[in-house]
């Protein structure tokens, strides 16, 4: 290799960023092991010194590798292979930001950022808990930027970096024998074209600041552990633990919004293990900051507490090990390479488990504990079962989805459920019922002490929550009795949780964000549950029957076959695919919708343009188009596209002897034949050429709309001759080859344009009330946004 | 007996509840001789397109049946029916897994996942 000068190459962005990345590596070491001995040294300054200035040397160094990683892929400098993998010169610059954390090192890196974001914080906010909070997130943050390394130690190769040449990479491919490789290297790899989304741009980022943010208060309860000191910690951890349940919900959320606008599974969440793996943590992390408020109001659950905030962080690890190890293998949509880390990953997961087991035994008598029974008819009973119960819920989300890691450990050969929806609804649904009716009942009753007032108000406000229920059961109409439950239970949650709102609707709003997120959590449960339950796919072929018996025997018939220009019925619309267009690598598809109000007349209409990106990686990449109303979606993507285009050609003649008042059937449409007329003034014709000139006048009937034809006959010395009549947008022709003067009929041969080669194969799903998915989130998070404000300012206070 | 111990018992319960469910939920790995030994009842096959064989997909006829010849890990064929539109890319995969059920002659497969070959991973530089 060395024999050889290359020519071309840009190494000096690579050399910075992979200093860059050692001096990260080095200085978050010093850092975290000054940390240490500052705390063990409270008295000697020069500790606290020394970690803070090897800590801005390490924020230095994490900018500087991601300026570097975005000058190499901002300029198109194929010769890493970082950005010859992951992006290429057609790309806008939004899509390059997202090339930047398509692969597993920028999206390590994206979380390296946050977690240093982080740490700035911290060191501005944190006071006297600043050194065993900052040791801890250093401790982390050697783990990940050991990530990137990607230097051999023995021969162990420690991380993967992502300055890494692409001569490096592919040493042995005879194209880096020549000096100037790169002139022939002209174009990356491209973006994965399902990431070529603007969700995409902005859901990682988020994602990655939610999995950062859960370190802060993991780092507080390993610091209250390290001190022994079981009650201070918790007031600057709570508003941590908030921000971490806004900012991973919201992550989570946005990546229901991509798979619901770009992917065409058919929906906002799939179970899919990479969902699930940043779910779990998410819904663990909400039961800890219950229970944090519980131990805060009444002082007891310190141990459930803790135990939860501290699950948190190292189910965040958990799912970092599941999704990039490369043991999920092809479950899931979102497959990171498997960059032989797993083992690293491993030992990163497994570091930070011991470390907080061992802490927990030593101080496990130490810690506080609560003698007395607790009480039922109290807030905290019932926000303690809540919690519990959703720790239920995660415990089930995470067994079935870590079936290969069984698989792994018990050489069982397992696989996920066949129905998996089914198998995580009858989990779920139950689940979410008490939850929904706890967000009720715990929030009526007040802490340790309740008159029978509360009760009163329980009773009450579950009778008119009936009442709506019902109402709301027919109006949706749902068919399910399961589902009244479901129902019940976000409707009293919402009445409930809005009645509890009324006192603070007077300026003093940012007190009342548990009652906000609560209402949130209860409209999303109606969402949910009415978007799933009443989904409709309507593009079932209403058009004819199959030809083959085989054929159109099962229920899940639920893609359509639509020609270019002709109408199908389907549902209550008339569909049309009326072209294509290209833009960029990307075809569009227009397909026309024409709703049918229930005398069968056209309501309203409007197009839908469901795209297709034929790549050369992945084949048809389809993405959807939605039409949104308040009320509902109307979904649509195609599931298949022809490959080449056809020629206009026309085929399957029949022949049809017709009478005037007589009806032509064919497979685009039918024709009346209304009469015969002796006196054409087809201008085309020289009408002195013949003896006779008749015309067959026809009205052509399609199914949204109605065309005039007429194919002429002309006789002339016993030779006819025959015109035919093109009705292009029903793709039919006409021609009127012989009059019968016996029978007084006449004879007309159809037929229809070949468009085979013409089509494209869709699916289209009606999805009512999903909106109230999106404003249910969105409320929620207005919700733990108003209670961060809220523990801030007691913070502030109690300093 | 204290509150706290009865939660606890009612959580354990759950907890076992929930591992006998994902257990009993849990489809398995298994072959063709597998799947026609227990018709109906759903499994995970593992194998590869036969390329000999024709495989089936007119979208004029019926835009919802595609129908191909697999061999599972163990070298038995069958023919596979999936009522849906030919996936994407299905020629280039190199390994496929089916989920889906014995129905008389053939799979009735209910899903498709395909394996293609570097899909991610690039290994060949196009000049």
């Amino acid at each position: 290799m060395s024999s050889v000068t290359f020519i071309g190459e840009h190494l000096f962005w690579g050399n910075l960023g992979h200093t860059a990345v050692v001096v990260s590596f080095i200085s978050s070491i010093l850092a975290c092991l000054s940390y240490f001995f500052a705390e063990r040294n409270p008295l000697d300054q020069s500790w606290t010194k020394i970690a803070k200035y090897s800590f801005h040397l390490h924020s230095l160094a994490v900018l500087t590798i991601i300026a570097s990683l975005f000058k190499i892929i901002y300029s198109h400098y194929f010769e890493y292979h970082y950005a010859w993998q992951h992006s290429s010169t057609d790309l806008p610059v939004h899509f390059m930001i997202s090339c930047f954390w398509e692969g597993q090192e920028g999206s390590f890196l994206l979380w390296i950022f946050w977690q240093m974001v982080i740490g700035q914080i911290l060191l501005r906010n944190a006071k006297n808990w600043l050194n065993p909070v900052m040791a801890v997130i250093m401790l982390s943050q050697i783990a990940l930027t050991s990530m990137l390394l990607g230097v051999k130690i023995f021969s162990y190769k420690l991380g993967s970096s992502p300055f890494e040449l692409l001569r490096n990479v592919m040493a042995n491919a005879p194209i880096f024998k020549t000096a100037d490789y790169l002139s022939k290297v002209k174009d990356g790899n491209g973006l994965n074209p399902l990431l070529q989304n603007y969700w995409m741009v902005i859901h990682p980022p988020t994602l990655f600041f939610g999995f950062a943010t859960t370190v802060v208060p993991f780092a507080y309860a390993i610091a209250s552990l390290w001190r022994k000191d079981f009650k201070e910690w918790l007031k600057p951890a709570l508003p941590w633990a908030l921000i971490s349940v806004m900012v991973l919900g919201a992550g989570i959320i946005m990546g229901g919004f991509w798979a619901y606008e770009s992917l065409s599974f058919g929906g906002y969440w799939a179970w899919d293990p990479v969902e699930n793996a940043s779910l779990v943590p998410w819904l663990i992390l909400i039961a800890g900051v219950h229970v944090m408020i519980i131990h805060k109001s009444t002082g007891s659950s310190y141990i459930v507490a803790l135990g939860l905030i501290i699950a948190t962080f190292l189910l965040v690890l958990y799912a970092t090990f599941l999704t990039r190890s490369g043991i999920l293998g092809n479950s899931s949509v979102h497959s990171f390479t498997d960059l032989g880390m797993s083992g690293q990953l491993l030992v990163f997961l497994l570091v930070f488990v011991i470390l907080a087991i061992v802490l927990i035994a030593m101080r496990w008598k130490l810690m506080p504990r609560s003698a007395k029974d607790e009480e039922i008819y109290t807030r905290e009973f019932w926000m303690f079962i809540g919690s519990l119960v959703l720790v239920i819920s995660a415990f089930q989300v995470i067994l079935t989805t870590s079936i290969p890691v069984f698989n792994k450990l018990f050489s069982a050969n397992l696989a996920p459920p066949a129905d998996v929806i089914g198998h995580y609804n009858k989990w779920q649904m139950p689940m979410a019922i008490i939850i929904g009716v706890l967000t009720a009942v715990a929030n009526l009753l007040k802490y340790k002490k309740n008159t029978n007032e509360a009760l009163k108000k329980m009773g009450l406000y579950a009778l008119i929550s009936l009442v709506i229920t019902l109402v709301l059961y027919y109006a949706f109409d749902l068919k399910n009795y399961f589902y009244l439950g479901l129902l019940f239970a976000g409707v009293y949650g919402i009445t409930t949780n809005l009645i509890l709102l009324i006192p603070f609707l007077k300026g003093k709003i940012k007190l009342a964000g548990a009652s906000v997120a609560h209402i949130g959590f209860g409209i999303l449960l109606i969402g949910v549950l009415v978007s799933s339950a009443n989904k409709q796919v309507i593009s079932i072929n209403e058009s004819g029957t199959a030809l083959n018996p085989e054929f159109n025997n099962k229920e899940n018939v639920e893609n359509i076959y639509l020609e270019r220009g002709k109408p199908n019925k389907m549902g209550d619309y008339i569909i049309t695919y009326v072209k294509d267009s290209v833009q960029w690598v990307n075809t569009y598809y227009q397909v026309n919708y024409k709703k049918l109000n229930k005398e069968g007349e056209v309501d309203y209409e409007f197009n839908l343009y469901p795209n297709g990106q034929i790549n050369p990686k992945f084949g048809l990449v389809a993405n959807p188009d939605t039409k949104h109303y308040w009320g509902h979606d109307v979904f649509t993507y195609v599931s298949s596209v022809p490959s080449g285009k056809a020629e206009s050609k026309y085929i399957n003649e029949k022949t049809h002897m017709v009478a005037p008042g007589d009806t032509i059937y064919t497979n685009n449409g039918y024709a009346i034949l209304q009469g015969i007329n002796t006196n054409t003034d087809a201008n085309y014709i020289d009408m002195k050429n013949f003896q006779v000139l008749l015309g067959a006048e026809l009205k052509v009937y399609t199914l949204d709309k109605v065309y005039d034809a007429m194919p002429l006959y002309g006789v002339k010395d016993n030779s006819a001759t025959s015109y035919e009549a093109l009705v292009e947008e029903a793709k039919l022709k006409f021609r009127f080859v012989e009059v019968n003067p016996e029978t007084k009929k006449i004879t007309i041969v159809t037929s229809e344009k070949d468009t085979s080669g013409d089509f494209i194969i869709m699916k289209a799903i009606v999805f009512p009330m999903i909106n109230f998915v999106w404003a249910g989130t969105i409320i929620m998070i207005i919700g733990f946004f108003l209670s961060i404000l809220k523990r801030i300012k007691e913070l502030k206070i109690s300093n | 007996m204290k509150k706290t111990s009865i939660i606890a018992l009612i959580l354990i319960a759950l907890a076992i509840g929930a591992i006998a469910s994902m257990y009993g939920d849990a489809s398995t790995y298994e072959n063709f001789e597998v799947a026609l030994n227990h018709p109906g009842k759903e499994y995970h096959v593992v194998g590869v397109l036969n390329r000999e064989k024709e495989k089936y997909y007119d979208p004029q006829k019926d835009a919802n049946y595609f129908s191909f010849y697999m061999v599972d890990e163990k070298g038995k064929e069958s023919k596979v029916v999936y009522h849906n539109p030919q996936p994407a890319d299905f020629e280039r995969s190199e390994k496929i897994v089916i989920v889906g059920k014995m129905e008389g002659d053939h799979f009735e497969a209910s899903k498709i996942l395909l394996k293609c070959p570097s899909k991610y991973n690039e290994t060949e530089v196009k000049t």
